[in-house]
Order: C-alpha cells, then structure tokens, then sequence
C-alpha cells in the first residue's frame, strides 16, 4: 500500500513540475487513440449500421432481380416464393429507370420502386419524415433526399413528370446511396443512382408514358438468413429465372456494398493514426530525453533507500502511463462522438455508431506504447546505472565529431553553430527528419487525393452532385493532415527549446565570444532546418509510395509544382516556428545562463 | 592608445525592489589603462562578477556609464555588443566553460572563426597560443582529459584569441589546486609584462599579488584603491617569491 501511495505521489509531483510534457502527451496520445478507434471501427460500425436497418425496415435476405419485364418474367420471379427454402416475399414488382430533377436545377440518374401503399412483411421502408406513398406522390430515400437536399413538401420533377415528395425512407433493400440501383437497366451495368418509392400504377404510368426502361425484382425472406450467398445455387439451374438473366443480391453482398464509400477512409485513418503516433513518440521522446539525468538521480535515491527494481520502474513509468491513459479515454470519447459522421458519410442507414470493443482495445494498446516507447530509453539507463553513478548523474556528454566540426569551420557563423548543435544529439535530428518526412508524406497524400478526377453523383457524372465517396476522403485525409501538421508544429516547438536549453551554456560562452544573439538565433533554427531537408526530401517519394500501394485502380499524380510547394512551405514554416522559441533562448542573459551552470 | 581602455562611470547595478533590494555594485568609478593589471578583491557576494560581467557587457547597469576604448557601451544593442566582444574583451571564468565535444584548439579557433576569419587563420592562431601557454602537446585532447589547470590555460588562450584589448578574468584560479594555480599566474605574469591589459577578479592574495593595482570591494563599493608599487610590493609577504617572480 506504501508503495502505491509513493507511486502516486511521486507521479503527480512529476506532472505538476512538467505540465508542458503532460500536456503534450495527452494531446498527441489523445489525437492518435480517437484516429485509431475510428479507423478500426469503421467496418464494425457499418455493419452494425446495416444490421439495424435491416432489422428495422425487415430487410430481405436476399433480392433477385431480371433486366426484362413482363408477364413471364413476372411469372419467374414470383415462383421463387414457392421455393423451400423461403418463408415470406415481397412482389414481384416494378423498378423504373428515370432521371430526376430537383428546383435548384439538380439533376440525378434515379430508379423508381412501385410498392403498394400497404407494405408487406418483407421490404418495409422505414418512414423517417412524412409519409409513405401515395397516388400522385414520390418518396425518396433519406440519403439521396440529403444530397439534393430536398424534404417533404418539395416538388421533383421525375422523368418530366413533377411529383410532391410526400415522405423520406430508409431502406436495407438496397445499398447506400448512390448504389440505389442494383443492376442497370435492361440488365447492364449500373450507375450512380438514387432510388425513390411511388405506388404501382404511378409507376406503371410514369414507364409506359415515357418509355422508361423497366425491370423487375422480388425480394425474398429465407428460412436460413445464413445460406443467402448459396441461395442462388439451391435454385438450380434449370428454374426459369435462370432463363432471364436474373441477378441475385443477398443481404451481405449488399452490407459489403456499404463499405465501398469507406474503402479509402479505413486506411486513411488506420494509416493516419500510426503517423500520429510516430508524432507523439518522437516529440515525448525528446521531452524524455531531456530528463535522463533528473530520472537517473531520482532511481539512484530510490535504490539507496531500497526500492527495488519493480517500485523503480513504477514510478519512472506512472507519470507518462497516467497521461496516456488519459488521452486514450479522452480519444475514445471523441472518437465515440466524431463516428456517426465519419462512418456514415450518407444518411441512408439508421442507429448509433460507437468504437468496437476491438478498436478500444487496441487504441489502449496505442496509447501504451506511446507512452512506454517514449520512456523505455531513459527508464532502462536509469535502472542499470549503478546506485553511486545515478546519485551524481553528470549532464548528457556528447561525442567528439571531429569531420562535422571540421566542416562547420569553412560555413558561416549561424550554420556553424547549427551544424555543430545538430551534431551534439544526433538521435534528435533523425526524429527531427522522421517528423519532417511524415509531416510531408502526409500533405503528398492530401495533394494525391485532391488531384484525382471522379464522377460526380448527378447525371452524366456531373458534380453539381459530388462524389461523397471522395469528398469524405478529402475532409478525412485534410483532418488527419491537419492534426499531423498540428503534432508536428508541437514537436518542432519542443526540439527547438530543448535543444536552446541543453545548450544554452554553449551558447552563453559563444555570445561571450562574440556571437550575437542573431547569430545564435539562426543557429537553432539552422540546427532543427538541417535534418528538416533530407526529412521532407524524402517525405515526397514516401507519399507517392504510400498512397499507389492503397489506390486502386489509375492514379493522377500531383502536379510537380504543388509538391515542390508542399515542401517548400513545410521548409519555411519550420523555419519559422524554430525562430521564435530559439529567440527567447538567445536573449537570456549570459551572466546568469554561466552563474547558473557554475551553480 | 591615449585614454583608458575600461572607464565606468557612477556604475550602478540593483537586483529586486523595495525590501528585496541588492545594490549589487553601488557607484563605482574606475579607469583601466593600457597595459594595466587591476585586481579586484572582496568577500563573496560583495560584487565583484557583476561588475567584471558589467565592464563586459554581459549586463547593463541600472545607472552609470561604461566605455571600452572610448566607445560607451551601455547604451549599445546586444549585437554591437557581441560584435565588441570579438575584438575588444576576452573572458576567462572560474568554471572554464570550454565546449566539451571541442578539442583544446577547436576550443580556441571557436573565437577567430565567430570573427569570421578564415579556418586556416583560426588553427594558426590557435597553434600559437596553445604553445604560449605550455599546451602544444595537448592540442588535440577534449577538455575531459585535461586538468583544471590545463582547461583554464586553454581558457585563457581562447580568451587571447582575437588580440582583445582587454581579458577579463573572474576568479580564474577559483577551482584550482596549488600547483595548477601557480601555472595560470606565470601566464598572467607573462601578459602583464608582454602589455595586456588584466582586470582580474579574485579572492586569492596571490593571484591579487600579480596585479598593478588592487582595488577592494565590500558591499558593491570600492572600498580601497592601491598601487602596487615599491612602496606596495607586488608580492606581498613572501608570496612573490613563492611564485618565483622577480620585482
């Protein structure tokens, strides 16, 4: 019990004294936790979204469907009811192909569903606002009613013909939207469509008034929701709607269907979260570093007093374990908040979205090694050295460079300083480059994302109705950009002031030697720009990598000059960041910078 | 050249207010010519670092003037006053503050390259004055493999490493054992006849018996101000001879 209570006390002593470093392991674990959960959870969630659909609409197991129309087809399809494997259907009925146009001149490929005005027990539209059909009248799905951003009581025009929307659905007969039409007309290939309900003779009407092609589908309940994927094999081969070319879609063809708006936003945040957290170790590891001798000191007392190696690591470890456990209840949080909107881009599917028990876990498992990576270095120095050693833990002595000192000779004054910092902690200036590489790699792929042309989701492609399948990919990929740029923006901060610190001594002397405080102002900019060069150099190529390896399908690269900005700007905008921290440092006052080392 | 080289005025410094007030250096006058060794004793605490840190300026005075080879540096932005310590003041502290992972000479080319000479100029002038300090031989050693007394001799080459007009040196042999002590002295006493200017801060009689001059300070004043002459011998009571030094 004493120990836990040392435990506790020393930990929290610690985070009072450095609130900074606490601070900045919760923010950065927090970022890296939420982009983890959410990214893992993405599939979970959809399929729960599905389900609950599903189960709310009485969603059929599986749907099948023949590019003709007709008694015979009609016939077909209708026979399927007999089989022995179903308990309940619904139709055979009507599906038409029309375009659709709203009053704000939006127009969109649509398929029109004739149900009657009485739902069966299979394929029961949830009504989200308004009512169901009704002659006369039109009702749209709910996430194709978002994007042209109609509502009950507006008027669409259908094929020429101009309808009241009289109500807003939610149906799990179908895939998300823009996926409404199963297959295309006549049987062919389908395109990005949204799907609308009328009654059957609005619907018989508005085919033979315009000659709309037509086909037609029924939707069946099985006795085994399980065998929905081989139903079309127990059919057999020789039942008429093998005759006319009928499409079979089960409920987990269509469930998978919903994740093709996400296949790009899985990897994005996946991949985003363990840059983030590359982020978070480095700049904590430098932070840690930093506090080598004080934690090498404070496990010399310990063992003095006899702790023993278990009670050492305990409190070496708490203080950053607490702040990570943290950020990680604090990411789960906001993942659990942020998910509705990033697993369900379109409003076509009912329920909450929360973390799966498997990305909490792991998101948890994140935040621990964050926190232990950033502090195993120190913790491990701290314990091996020998009780007498720690208790006199001298500063960090760096090695002799006598090539890079050479060669700081023959550059200017602020690069030779720089040169000459940089070369003290090399470690510092490789996580200094990986910082700068994955801050550039993820802007590549930004400008990647943004480079590539798609349809658009109205008529003939157009754009006038975006592709949300991209638009979510950009927001996601702009939001996982921007909390990098923000982490690495920390980290510069950091690397410069405990670079300014560690060597503020060095500098003192130099300014006694006639530096001025400019000049050594440029020189810790210059020691964080040096290893920032080869960082965003490579930082281009790693992008292009990153983003081939999870594309598919053609890629358009970005143009040449926005990458050359991306890294120009990343260049610049560390420069400047390091100026500001590396110009207080250089305005301390020597006398009492050199009267405190003599201290 | 004509006039003093150090010359301050009514020389003020105060830390704190009110209850909490220290009157570091409180009103002191002093002038410093060419080729003068002053040495400037009292008990810790009564200022004597401030006002060496003062006439470098490496702090400003809350009051007064001081002028370096009749240029007034008080009042001057912190980049002249860098750009004056190139080539005006050389420093030597009781803590040596070399640069660990530079070698004895990188430690003394570190000043002729800040004054933007080029880096075969810095390793000549650092041949030449680590062998004027009796450390040739150990030119190439990082200051962790020398001793105290080798470090400060190092100290005290940097410090000469621009031709400054003036070295100031603050508690030079604080941290030194007897026999490393005696070494620094012998190279103070070659500046001192070879026409370097000195000011020297010390609490140890004999460095102090090295010196021109001495001055005392109590309580941030000059107290005493004492020509070591005939009258006043510079090795006061047997010290000098103990340093072997004539006179």
């Amino acid at each position: 019990m004493g120990s836990v209570v040392l435990v506790v006390r020393l930990a929290l002593a610690d985070v009072r004294r450095h609130r900074a470093q606490a601070a900045m392991l919760l923010l950065t674990v927090t970022v890296a936790t939420a982009t983890m959960a959410m990214g893992l959870s993405l599939h979970g969630v959809s399929d729960a979204l599905y389900e609950r659909t599903r189960a709310a609409t009485a969603g059929p197991d599986v749907v099948v469907l023949s590019g003709e129309s007709g008694p015979d087809v009609t016939a077909a399809l209708a026979s399927l009811a007999g089989h022995p494997g179903v308990v309940a259907h619904h139709g055979p009925y009507r599906i038409v192909y029309a375009d659709l146009a709203t009053r704000d001149a939006l127009s969109s490929p649509v398929v029109v569903h004739g149900f009657a005005e009485t739902p069966g027990p299979v394929n029961r539209p949830l009504v989200t606002s308004g009512r169901w059909v009704r002659p006369g009248g039109a009702v749209l799905e709910r996430g194709f009613a978002v994007a042209l951003g109609v509502g009950v009581g507006d008027r669409v025009t259908i094929a020429g013909r101009s309808y009241p929307v009289v109500g807003i659905a939610v149906t799990a007969a179908t895939s998300i939207y823009p996926w409404g039409a199963q297959i295309g007309p006549y049987g062919g290939p389908s395109d990005y469509t949204g799907l609308a309900w009328m009654t059957r003779s609005d619907a018989r009407e508005l085919a033979a008034a315009r000659r709309l092609p037509v086909t037609t589908a029924v939707d069946l309940r099985l006795r085994d929701p399980a065998a929905a994927e081989s139903f079309r094999t127990t059919v057999g081969d020789d039942h008429r709607v093998r005759a006319f070319g009928s499409t079979f879609r089960s409920w987990t063809f269509t469930a998978r269907q919903d994740m093709v708006i996400l296949r790009n936003a899985q990897p994005i945040l996946v991949i985003g979260s363990w840059l983030l957290g590359f982020l978070a170790v480095t700049g904590v590891v430098t932070l840690a570093a930093g506090r080598v001798a004080e934690q090498t000191r404070r496990a010399g007392l310990l063992k003095a007093v006899g702790a023993g190696p278990g009670l050492i690591a305990a409190v070496l470890l708490t203080e950053y374990l607490a702040a990570a456990l943290a950020g990680d209840a604090l990411g789960l949080m906001i993942a659990r908040l942020a998910m509705p909107a990033v697993a369900a881009p379109t409003a076509s599917r009912i329920g909450d979205a929360e973390p799966t028990a498997a990305a909490v876990a792991a998101a948890t498992v994140l935040a621990v090694a964050v926190a232990v990576l950033s502090t195993l270095g120190p913790t491990l120095r701290a314990m091996r050295t020998a009780t007498v050693t720690a208790l006199a833990a001298p500063a960090y002595q760096p090695r002799r460079r006598p090539r890079l000192t050479a060669l700081s000779a023959l550059l200017p004054t602020p690069l030779l300083l720089g040169l000459r910092l940089t070369a003290r902690r090399p470690g510092r200036a490789v996580l200094q480059a990986c910082s700068t590489a994955t801050t550039v790699v993820a802007i590549i792929v930004l400008l990647t994302v943004h480079a590539q042309r798609e349809r658009g989701y109205g008529l003939d492609g157009s754009t006038a109705l975006p592709n949300l399948r991209g638009l979510h990919d950009r927001r996601l990929m702009l939001a996982i950009t921007v909390l990098l740029i923000a982490l690495a923006v920390v980290n510069t901060l950091v690397f410069t002031w405990t670079t300014a610190m560690e060597a503020r001594a060095n500098m003192a002397v130099a300014r006694t030697l006639g530096a001025t405080p400019g000049q050594i102002t440029a020189g810790l900019s210059a020691a964080q720009l040096l290893p920032s060069l080869p960082g965003a150099a490579v930082g281009v190529p790693l992008g292009v990598l990153v983003y081939l390896f999870f594309r598919v399908g053609d890629t358009v690269p970005p143009r040449p000059s926005w990458m050359l900005g991306a890294v120009l700007a990343t260049l610049l905008g560390t420069a400047a960041l390091t100026a500001l921290p590396a110009r207080l440092a250089a305005r301390r006052s020597v006398a009492r910078t050199l009267s405190a080392e003599t201290a | 050249m004509r006039g003093p080289v150090l010359r301050a005025r009514g020389l003020v410094k105060h830390h704190g207010r009110g209850q909490s007030l220290v009157r570091a250096v409180d009103e002191v006058d002093l002038e410093v010519h060419a080729g003068q060794t002053l040495a400037v004793m009292g008990p810790s605490g009564c200022g004597k670092s401030t006002l060496l840190h003062l006439l470098g300026g490496l702090e400003r005075p809350t009051a007064g003037e001081v002028w370096v080879a009749g240029r007034r540096i008080d009042t001057l932005s912190e980049r002249a006053l860098a750009r004056l310590r190139r080539r005006s003041v050389g420093f030597v502290f009781q803590a040596f503050h070399l640069v660990e992972e530079l070698s004895a000479a990188e430690n003394v080319e570190l000043p002729v390259l800040l004054a933007g000479r080029s880096p075969r100029e810095a390793r000549r002038r650092a041949s030449l004055l680590l062998d004027r300090v009796g450390l040739a031989d150990r030119a190439r050693h990082l200051p962790s493999r020398l001793s105290g007394g080798q470090r400060q001799r190092v100290a005290i080459a940097r410090a000469l490493a621009n031709e400054p007009l003036v070295v100031l040196a603050d508690e030079p042999t604080g941290n030194l054992d007897t026999a490393a002590t005696l070494d620094v002295l012998r190279i103070f006493e070659d500046l001192r006849a070879a026409g370097q200017t000195l000011v020297i801060v010390t609490h140890d009689e004999r460095v102090a018996a090295t010196a021109d001059r001495l001055v005392s300070m109590r309580d941030g004043m000059f107290v005493d101000d004492t020509r070591l002459t005939a009258a006043h011998p510079r090795g006061l009571g047997g010290l000098g001879g103990m340093l072997g030094l004539g006179g």
